[in-house]
């Protein structure tokens, strides 16, 4: 199959549009196997992907408007290749637990729309193809929220919609004046993101740019001061919502710094490199206290994803394999854990119809599997050893702390604060007597429930232990982007900083 | 060989997972006899590989596969048996073994019997990856595996409420275990600070090659490097000031008490510091501090038991105080001694915990001493083995603990170390003392119990049985001091007593056994007498500021809660409330208010009515031709 990437992005597409002929009653089934297609798919990209290559492989190139440099331009690596993966698993695991919604038929649409933007993210070579897919990911996402949603559903949307899309205007503007700067350099147009990489911009252009482009992720990551849209948007969205925001749209902004900002800018991104770990620092410090003040359980998930793409956002900038691939290693790990700490936080919520932790306590005498799975997810999420949650907190943090070992004690702290707010949760919610009324009839997690967390669970234990198949295509694709970075860094500062591996520097 | 290294660390593991197989359905006596027999087997082979290495000397390294590779990273599950590791192992699944027996008896009327042996054999597993690991980033895989297991056993009776303090001074079982989990984790970061400066300086995490390359790295990197570590090791084994944890910790199930808080985890950190002695002894500063601070905690924990009624909290600051010994021998450079000393120490501590089991058994969870009295007639088999651990902790000879303690106490004498040396043999006087008050209050003077309504009887007998392997080693293990040494010196570095201190041995020893026999008279007029000699709550003493001060363990838990988990609570609030939603949140919100209004507000603007759009028009005009003017000037 040549054409595989067309096919994972356009096929659940075309399958939503066939969706309004399906049967109201059998909607979700059709979903359902068009997601299990889907992911198949995608798990297929994965056998057929040579480990050995660390470029871009199953490129697809279609010219559109030559004149304009405009194509349709496809491919994936090892760092897009687990994120696509991950967006696909989600997408399946939270169509599968999702319980009573009205208009099923409306959401299952939606999902597989969102489903394309997603993937056609993740795959984009091109810049405007790239803008279109960012641009259409917030419409799906502005309808689940603002349909499905809570009371302030219409707020939290409009919200979401306005702030990332103000956001990815200003990164637009970045994208034509790059193309501009590629048109005086070569008298050629191109929007390829591969031709804009082999450009040398003057420092000051790179600042420039890198601040544009920076406004655009941040506020889709989200970082500090640009996340107060998330509380809202996840405290409005119903799970599903929150599952697909949390696990994959967050992870385009942090994606967007990979792809864009490191190897175009790499003299900007090592100048950035203070301002954007005390932005980090805070995000991961600042962040975890609020989560540990909430009341909402929801919330504590929501503002826990801040904290963690803290985590994150530092790795990336710790400009040596070991911090990035940790930090693209922490994007899928959170994408898991957030992603099933949120439909955990679904479930008791289609039960209770509240998401109060002071309605809650002592959980585990009538849920002891909802219990068990919550419990390790929580183990997950603060980073316990043979858990997914570890290798990529521990690689980010060892990875910064080459660039700074103090800031690195202050990134480090988020193993304490992190436990103080999930273990908080824990014991609120499961620990202690079971003495509201209500709690004392709750029914544990039935099949479907059980069936949609086992496979998260597994995906949590086994990367945990064995996250080598996933971490070393990540790992090379990290290495020649660092050796890449490296070449094209102008400044001695920049070159100084950049660390290729051993590894890499024997090999040549 | 190798199959047998992997059947000792697997054994536990396939009993954790069958066991929680049946997590959650009712009581199932085979499941804690199969957990106890894959725990026997785990110790066979521990004990074979034991034998092993004693014949051949030659440690056993085994790589199971891969497990992080990234950048220049390369961290493999491996796992090394040598002298250190094997006393770990044989040590860690004595105890458990014994301990799972002990537990069918002890939970019989626990409806989550099924899930107690779940965790409990996990946290072997834990704790068996933690000793066996040879590299840096294993030990820490078992060091957050026991905290995790530690806190589920802690938290084991998870549905009880919170109490004040002044009620259960430590609040709640689940708040015990978080307060344990959140304290070990404070520590775990220094932990990861070393595992990162070991890395980032010598490019690799595996023992050897890392303490090959110490002497090419400056003093700085190495006193950093220790430093961190020795924090990770200060949260897992209690030392001041992240002690608070471990007292709490005794919220747990007894058993749990015995192997995790007594025996085993809580020694992991002074394994780390003998593992990593090649680091240790090139910093001397860091050992005299890591000595230093031993000797502070001995002393402070020992303290503090000597008011405490709760049986269980007695036995727990004991454990610490022993744990500032072991420090105390490793920080002055013997590190065979302090290892010697944690076998010792295991055996008769999970003893005399295992034996506090049998009575809170007895007398349906009461565990305040007073309240006892006299049991001994009632539990007899109890009685004599809580007396027997009690004389090898208090240190007398020929027993265990006399052996192994003597050794530190000579050792801080002969490393001209008078001040350690002095407080050390206090101390010495002290746990006699603090044992035997505990000793005399629960099983002689005056019967106490009867008139509240107790009427316990003695544990079953497998339990009593069961128990008796403890029973020998606390009695026998001193007598291998010899061979012991000759086995582990092979690995670890001689200690050598100087001339000086060899004359003097037995006076040294005659001190100690003076102080230790003083504190157990001194506790036998106290509160073992009967009749008008009976012992009797002094109203004075208690009023003391001396007996509050220790009574509420000089304050440091309400210095933390005041001063450090009230302002996170007060903080985290502030934070969320005033900062991010009046602040960052309202400045978003007012962007957008500004730009809509001033949308509305303009749109008044749009009228229809041509001869007010000429009017601003000509506003526009004159606008721009200021403008125009202004930049016309300024160029």
């Amino acid at each position: 199959m040549d054409n595989i990437l067309s096919v994972l992005v356009f096929f659940p597409a075309v399958a939503g549009l066939l969706g309004f002929v399906v049967d109201q009653k059998s909607i979700k089934a059709y979903g359902l196997t068009v997601a299990t297609i889907e992911f198949l798919l995608s798990l297929w990209l994965w056998f057929s992907f040579d480990m050995g290559n660390s470029g871009m492989q199953f490129v697809e190139l279609v010219p559109i408007i030559p004149d304009m440099g405009v194509s349709y331009y496809l491919g994936v690596d090892g760092i897009s290749l687990f994120i696509v993966i991950m967006s696909t698993l989600m997408t399946l695991l939270g169509m599968a637990s999702m319980g009573e919604t009205k208009d099923i038929k409306n959401m299952i649409i939606t999902l597989l729309f969102l489903e394309m933007t997603m993937v056609g993210v993740f795959v984009a070579l091109d810049a405007i193809i790239f803008y279109l897919f960012w641009e259409l990911s917030l419409v799906p996402m502005l309808y689940i929220i603002g349909a499905w949603g809570g009371n302030l559903r219409i707020y939290a949307s409009i919200k979401f919609f306005l702030y990332t899309f103000t956001g990815s205007l200003i990164m637009l503007v970045g994208m034509l004046f790059v193309a501009y700067t590629y048109h005086n350099l070569t008298g050629v147009w191109s929007f390829a993101i591969t031709d804009w990489y082999s450009i040398v911009l003057p420092v000051s252009y790179q600042m420039w740019l890198f601040a544009a482009f920076f406004i655009g992720f941040a506020i889709k990551v989200p970082m500090f001061p640009f996340h107060t849209w998330i509380p809202y948007a996840h405290g409005q969205a119903p799970t599903i919502g929150s599952v697909i925001l949390a696990a994959v749209l967050l992870k385009m902004g942090t994606y967007g710094f990979v792809r864009f900002s490191l190897p175009m800018f790499p003299d900007a991104s090592v100048m950035a490199i203070t301002p954007i770990a005390i932005i980090s620092i805070i995000m991961i410090i600042y962040t975890a206290m609020i989560a540990y003040a909430q009341k909402d359980m929801k919330q504590v998930i929501a503002y826990s994803s801040v904290s963690h793409m803290g985590i994150i956002m530092l790795g990336l900038f710790a400009m040596n394999a070991e911090g990035i691939s940790g930090s693209v290693f922490q994007m899928l790990s959170h994408g898991i854990v957030s992603g099933a700490l949120f439909m955990l936080v679904g479930m008791i919520y289609d039960r209770r119809h509240t998401k109060l932790l002071s309605e809650f306590g002592g959980l585990t005498a009538v849920m002891p599997k909802f219990a068990i799975i919550f419990g390790i997810m929580l183990m997950a999420s603060v980073g316990l050893p043979l858990t997914i949650g570890f290798v990529g907190e521990f690689l980010v943090l060892l990875g910064f702390y080459n660039v700074s070992p103090f800031m690195t004690i202050l990134a480090g702290t988020s193993i304490i604060v992190g436990a103080i707010y999930m273990l908080r949760v824990m014991k609120l919610a499961f620990f202690g007597p079971l003495n509201n009324e209500e709690n004392k009839k709750l029914k544990d997690l039935n099949a479907r429930e059980t069936w949609s967390l086992i496979p998260l669970v597994m995906i949590v234990v086994w990367l945990g232990v064995y996250p080598k198949p996933v971490l070393t295509p990540i790992d090379n694709s990290v290495k020649s982007l660092l050796t890449f970075m490296d070449k094209k860094a102008i400044t001695q500062e920049a070159k100084d900083m950049i660390r290729v591996s051993k590894s890499t520097k024997e090999a040549k | 060989m190798e199959n047998l290294v992997y059947i000792a660390l697997f054994a536990p593991f396939v009993s954790s997972l069958f066991a929680a197989l049946f997590g959650m359905t009712e009581r199932k006596v085979w499941i804690g006899i199969v957990a106890s027999i894959l725990l026997g087997i785990s110790w066979i082979s521990s004990v074979t590989l034991a034998y092993h290495i004693y014949i051949t000397g030659e440690p056993i390294h085994v790589t199971m596969m891969d497990w992080i590779n990234a950048g220049d990273i390369h961290i493999p599950f491996g796992f090394v048996v040598d002298q250190v590791s094997v006393t770990m192992m044989s040590v860690v699944t004595t105890v458990s073994t014994v301990v799972h027996i002990y537990a069918i008896g002890y939970m019989d009327h626990d409806k989550s019997f099924n899930r107690f042996f779940s965790y409990l054999s996990a946290f072997v597993f834990s704790m068996m990856i933690l000793v066996m690991s040879d590299n840096f980033a294993g030990l820490f895989i078992g060091w957050e595996g026991v905290g995790v297991c530690s806190w589920l056993l802690i938290g084991f009776w998870y549905h009880k409420e919170d109490l004040p303090r002044e009620q259960n001074p430590s609040i709640s079982p689940s708040w015990a275990a978080n307060e344990a989990f959140i304290v070990n984790r404070i520590a775990d970061l220094g932990m990861l600070v070393g595992i990162f400066v070991i890395y980032w300086n010598t490019g690799t995490l595996q023992y050897d090659e890392v303490f090959a390359q110490l002497p090419n790295l400056s003093p700085h990197i190495l006193t950093i490097a220790a430093i961190a570590l020795f924090i990770g090791a200060m949260g897992k084994s209690a030392q001041f000031p992240l002690h608070t944890w471990l007292t709490d910790a005794m919220e747990g199930p007894t058993p749990v008490s015995a192997l995790i808080h007594a025996a085993t985890m809580v020694t992991a950190g002074v394994f780390l510091v003998i593992r990593a002695n090649p680091l240790f002894a090139m910093t001397p500063d860091v050992s005299f501090f890591i000595a230093s601070l031993g000797t502070f905690v001995a002393f402070y924990a020992a303290s503090m038991a000597l008011v405490e009624r709760d049986l269980k909290r007695i036995i727990a600051y004991s454990t610490l105080s022993q744990l500032g010994y072991m420090f105390a021998a490793a920080g002055l450079g013997a590190y065979w001694i302090a290892l010697f000393h944690l076998a010792a120490h295991a055996f008769f501590k999970a003893l005399l915990f295992l034996g506090a089991g049998n009575v809170m058994h007895a007398m349906h969870d009461e565990l305040d001493v007073f309240k006892m009295g006299e049991l001994r007639k009632k539990m007899k088999g109890t009685w004599i083995y809580m007396t027997l651990a009690s004389l090898a902790l208090g240190g007398l000879p020929p027993l265990a603990g006399y052996w192994s303690k003597d050794a530190i106490i000579e050792t801080a004498f002969n490393e001209h170390t008078y001040f350690l040396w002095f407080i050390l043999v206090v101390t010495a006087g002290m746990t006699a003392f603090y044992s035997f008050r505990q000793i005399f209050l629960t099983f002689h003077g005056e019967d106490r119990h009867t008139a509240l309504g107790f009427h316990p009887h003695e544990m079953y007998k497998f339990v009593l049985v069961a128990m008796s392997p403890l029973a020998v080693l606390a009695v026998i293990t001193g007598w291998f001091m010899k061979d012991y040494e000759e086995f582990i010196t092979e690995l670890l570095p001689a200690y050598e007593m100087s001339e000086h201190t060899h004359h003097l041995t037995a006076y040294l020893g005659l001190i100690v056994l003076a102080f230790a026999i003083s504190g157990i008279v001194l506790a036998y007029f106290k509160y073992a007498r009967t009749g008008k000699n009976a012992f009797k709550q002094d109203a004075n003493v208690e009023q003391g500021f001396i007996f509050k001060l220790l009574k509420n363990q000089y304050y440091v838990p309400a210095i933390y809660e005041r001063f450090i988990t009230e302002p996170y609570k007060v903080i985290s609030g502030i934070l969320w409330t005033s900062v991010d939603v009046k602040i960052v949140d309202a400045t978003v919100d007012g962007i957008a208010k500004f730009l809509y209004t001033s949308g509305d507000k303009t749109r008044s603007m749009q009228t229809g009515n041509l001869s007010n759009y000429l009017n601003w028009m000509a506003v526009g005009g004159v606008i721009l031709l200021v403008v125009a003017v202004i930049s016309a000037m300024i160029a």
